[in-house]
C-alpha cells in the first residue's frame, strides 16, 4: 500500500510538471525575450564560426506546422522571435530571428520583391543620429550589419537579412528587420524566390 | 694650507674655469624644429559625405556612393588648438583631433600625442575634393573598414 502510494505520488509529480512546462514554458520563454537588448550596431566586426553557431530553439530545425497557408509561404511570429517557411505535410522549417526594439514591430503582409547578396548597407536617419561616427554607406562583405543576404519585403524598408552579431537572435534589437545568422539567412535566401508571400504577425496560433 | 697647497687650489680652479670657458664659448645647438605634418588641417574642414569599404575593389563605387550622402554630410570645423572636430570610433562626442606626422611619411590623425597610437588614423589620398582614412587599432580597422570623405559642394 505504501509502495503503491509512493508511486502514485510520484507519477503525480512528474505528470503535473510536465502540464506546468507545457503551459508556462513558452510564456517564461516569451518573458525573457520581452527584454531588448541595448546593442548598436557593430560595422564591421566579424562573428566567428563559434559565435554564429545558434542552439537549442533558435537553432534551424523542422517543426510540427499546421497552417493553411500554402507550402512556400513564410510567416514571421515576432513575440516568439521565429521565421517559418511552410513545408508540405504540416511541417515548417524554423529559424530564430532578431526581430524590432520596442516601437519598431510591426505586422503586415507582403512579398519578396528584390533579393541581394552581401548587400549594401545604409543606416538609417535615426541610427546615424544616435552613432554620428557611422559611415553613410558600408559596401557589402563580412562585418557589414545586413550580413551575408538580403530579401527586400515589397516597397517597404524593411529586410529580411543577415548579420554579424549572432548574439542577437532571440532578442529585439533592430530598426524593424528581421535578422538570422548568415548561414540561416543564406540557406533561407536559396530556398525563397523573388514573389514569396511573407506573412508578419505578433504571434502565431499554432 | 702651504703656498703649494694655495697653487694647487689656484690651478684646479683655473683647470675647471678654462672648462668652463670651453664650454661657454661653444655655440648652442640650434633646436630640433618639431616635425610638421604634410597635411595641413584646413584641407580637412568642410562638409563631406562619408562612406567605407572592406575590399579594395569596392573603392570605385564607394567613393561615388560617398558623393551621394551628402545630404547627411560629416561636418569637420576647425578645433580651438589648430586641429579639427571630429569622432573618434565609437564615440559619439567630438573631439579635436591633430594631425601628427609619423614614420615612413605617414601622417595620423589623432588626439594630440604621440603619431600612431590605437585611437590614430592614417590619413591618404589627400586632395581638395577627397581623403581617406585608416584606422590604426585593427578591430578599428576591421570594423569600420576604409573611409572615404568626398567633398559636399562646390569640389576643386
Amino acid at each position: 500500500m505504501r509502495a503503491y502510494a509512493a508511486g502514485f505520488l510520484r507519477r503525480l509529480y512528474i505528470n503535473t510538471a510536465i502540464a506546468a512546462a507545457a503551459v508556462l514554458g513558452p510564456s517564461l520563454f516569451a518573458s525573457a525575450q520581452q527584454i531588448d537588448m541595448n546593442v548598436v550596431d557593430q560595422p564591421g566586426y566579424v562573428p566567428s564560426q563559434e559565435e554564429e553557431q545558434l542552439a537549442g530553439p533558435y537553432e534551424k530545425q523542422l517543426v510540427f506546422f499546421r497552417t493553411t497557408e500554402a507550402p512556400g509561404t513564410v510567416i514571421i511570429d515576432s513575440s516568439q522571435r521565429f521565421l517559418y517557411l511552410v513545408q508540405p505535410n504540416n511541417r515548417a522549417i524554423r529559424y530564430g530571428i532578431g526581430v524590432g526594439r520596442q516601437g519598431f514591430q510591426w505586422a503586415g503582409l507582403e512579398k519578396i520583391s528584390r533579393k541581394q547578396e552581401w548587400p549594401d548597407w545604409r543606416p538609417p536617419p535615426e541610427m546615424i543620429e544616435r552613432q554620428p561616427y557611422l559611415p553613410r554607406f558600408m559596401a557589402g562583405g563580412p562585418g557589414n550589419p545586413l550580413g551575408a543576404r538580403a530579401l527586400y519585403l515589397g516597397k517597404t524598408v524593411y529586410r529580411i537579412h543577415g548579420t554579424n552579431q549572432p548574439q542577437t537572435i532571440g532578442h529585439a534589437v533592430s530598426s524593424g528587420c528581421f535578422r538570422l545568422v548568415n548561414e540561416d539567412v543564406i540557406d533561407l535566401y536559396d530556398r525563397v524566390p523573388v514573389g514569396t508571400k511573407v506573412i508578419i504577425k505578433q504571434a502565431v496560433a499554432l | 694650507m702651504g703656498i703649494a697647497g694655495r697653487c694647487g687650489a689656484f690651478a684646479l680652479i683655473g683647470t675647471v674655469a678654462a672648462l668652463l670657458a670651453g664650454c661657454a664659448s661653444e655655440a648652442p645647438s640650434p633646436p630640433v624644429a618639431a616635425a610638421t605634418p604634410s597635411i595641413s588641417a584646413d584641407a580637412l574642414v568642410g562638409k563631406w559625405g562619408l562612406a567605407s569599404y572592406h575590399r579594395d575593389t569596392d573603392r570605385p563605387r564607394t567613393v561615388k556612393e560617398a558623393l551621394a550622402q551628402c545630404n547627411k554630410p560629416v561636418v569637420i570645423n576647425k578645433g580651438p588648438n589648430g586641429g579639427v572636430m571630429m569622432y573618434l570610433a565609437d564615440q559619439p562626442e567630438l573631439q579635436e583631433l591633430v594631425l601628427k606626422p609619423g614614420p615612413d611619411g605617414k601622417t595620423f590623425l589623432g588626439p594630440p600625442g604621440d603619431a600612431g597610437t590605437a585611437d590614430d588614423r592614417i590619413v591618404t589620398n589627400v586632395e581638395p575634393s577627397s581623403f581617406t582614412t585608416v584606422w590604426v587599432d585593427p578591430d578599428n580597422a576591421g570594423r569600420y573598414g576604409t573611409m572615404v570623405y568626398e567633398r559636399c559642394g562646390k569640389r576643386a
